[in-house]
């Protein structure tokens, strides 16, 4: 769904943006790049520089070869597998939550879960229940926490898309906080709105009712996506043209303070990209 | 339908909700007490206490549309990240006794604290662990094809049956 990505380098790291600028920064990877600096001898603006120069193929080798769970899944570091079939790939996670935490991680490069074909989606999750059944079995433990995070914000460490998978029992010290917040009903009503609107335009529908099949709208988004790419390449030489295309989003955009995206020259990169 | 679940009664209409997505085997509604602005739950209709009992077709349903809604989440409220969450059973944190997924808008610092600190393991107890889970991984796969998921469903459900019922039995008792 979300395959148009481009890079940027701030502050010595490397980023990576939704190109289709509909997350715009905030949905960022963060990518550690000191080892390789170090390694081959390159300041960040001469590794930017190679980024660039760099086919869409080229670029997502480049981030399997940063990625640790990519090394791991190819054998390359030594991991203690627990599972593996040919879309996903599971270990014991060295830093546990609990004796018996496990990560199962899909063998391709993903970043965030909404980049995951649906079937793998369901694949993977198939697998995590059956895990969790596992563990409970296994393990004695009283309960599982199935946990996903998308985002630095949401508490992602690794840019690899992982489900944590991890045995409960009571009073084992580990406490979540989900505080509860009192919200008015026509806050509710228009956030609900809001989501429902995203939702049906993901499925490329406008009416919720005919939300039936899941899978069968995909080929339109992605129809969708290379026309908002055809309309930038169109529009040259103006800054952020896919803000120009809808006057919401280019008032949400002033709202925000763009620090992560401040002095980089995100359009170039995601030109680069949008090729493919 | 268990008479006595909330859920339930959201499903049935008899509580009122704000419904984002709704079809013939899953609901996903709005949480009125969320923690933070747009945290949604995405549900089975029929009652299923906890994860394990959820079928593979509902399973595929679930996450699917769950995944779909975490898009929409980012889209249309503009958050920096977003959790997938689930409590399976009281010590994880369930409360209701009706399988979902939270879909959980974030941003910094919003007060929800979903990490943890790990715990150091010898080498010698995580092999014991390894070994403890291989020795059960038995039921784990997953079928290739269509036609194979419904083959391989029945032995899954079969040579789990007496063990697992007790298991779930007890684990509903212990659901409020």
């Amino acid at each position: 769904m979300y395959k148009l990505w481009s890079l940027a380098i701030v502050d010595g790291s490397l980023y990576l943006f939704n190109a289709s600028l509909k997350f715009t920064k905030y949905l960022y990877t963060k990518l550690f790049l000191k080892n390789l600096m170090a390694q081959q001898q390159m300041t960040p603006e001469q590794l930017q520089e190679k980024i660039k120069n760099m086919s869409p193929e080229e670029l997502k080798e480049f981030q399997k070869k940063q990625c640790v769970f990519c090394q791991i899944i190819e054998g390359k570091v030594q991991s203690r597998k627990i599972y593996e079939d040919n879309v996903c790939y599971g270990i014991l996670d060295i830093n546990p939550l609990n004796p018996g935490h496990v990560l199962l991680l899909t063998k391709e490069h993903y970043s965030i879960m909404p980049q995951i074909p649906d079937e793998e989606v369901i694949h993977v999750f198939t697998v995590a229940r059956n895990l969790s059944n596992t563990i409970l079995r296994s393990l004695e433990a009283e309960g599982t926490n199935i946990i996903v995070a998308n985002g630095i914000a949401a508490g992602q460490r690794a840019q690899h898309f992982m489900v944590h998978v991890i045995p409960r029992k009571a009073n084992d010290g580990v406490n979540f906080q989900l505080p509860q917040r009192q919200m008015q009903q026509q806050d509710i009503d228009e956030i609900g709105d809001k989501i429902v609107n995203a939702l049906s335009s993901l499925f490329g529908i406008g009416q919720k009712t005919e939300q039936k099949g899941a899978p069968a709208p995909m080929p339109k988004i992605v129809e969708a996506e290379f026309k908002e790419e055809d309309k930038r390449k169109k529009q040259p030489k103006i800054e952020k043209p896919a803000m120009q295309q809808n006057p919401d989003k280019k008032k949400e955009k002033k709202e925000t303070p763009d620090e992560a995206s401040s002095g980089i020259d995100l359009d170039d990169i995601a030109k680069l990209l949008g090729a493919k | 339908m268990a008479q006595n679940c909330l859920i339930c009664g959201i499903i049935e209409g008899r509580i009122p909700s704000k419904k984002i997505y709704e079809d013939d085997t899953a609901l996903a509604v709005l949480d009125v007490n969320g923690s933070n602005p747009g945290h949604c739950f995405v549900m089975p209709k029929i009652h299923y206490p906890i994860f394990e009992q959820v079928p593979d077709f509902e399973i595929g349903k679930l996450f699917s549309i769950s995944n779909k809604i975490s898009g929409a989440i980012f889209d249309a409220l503009k958050v920096h990240g977003t959790n997938l969450f689930i409590a399976n059973g009281i010590p994880a944190g369930q409360t209701v006794a009706h399988f979902m997924i939270n879909v959980i808008p974030r941003k910094e610092n919003d007060g929800i604290n979903l990490q943890w600190q790990p715990k150091q393991l010898s080498e010698e107890e995580m092999s014991t662990v390894e070994l403890k889970i291989k020795e059960h991984m038995d039921k784990v796969g997953v079928p290739q094809s269509q036609s194979k998921k419904q083959a391989s469903k029945k032995p899954l459900n079969e040579d789990s049956s007496e063990e697992s019922r007790e298991y779930f039995m007890r684990q509903l008792t212990r659901i409020p």
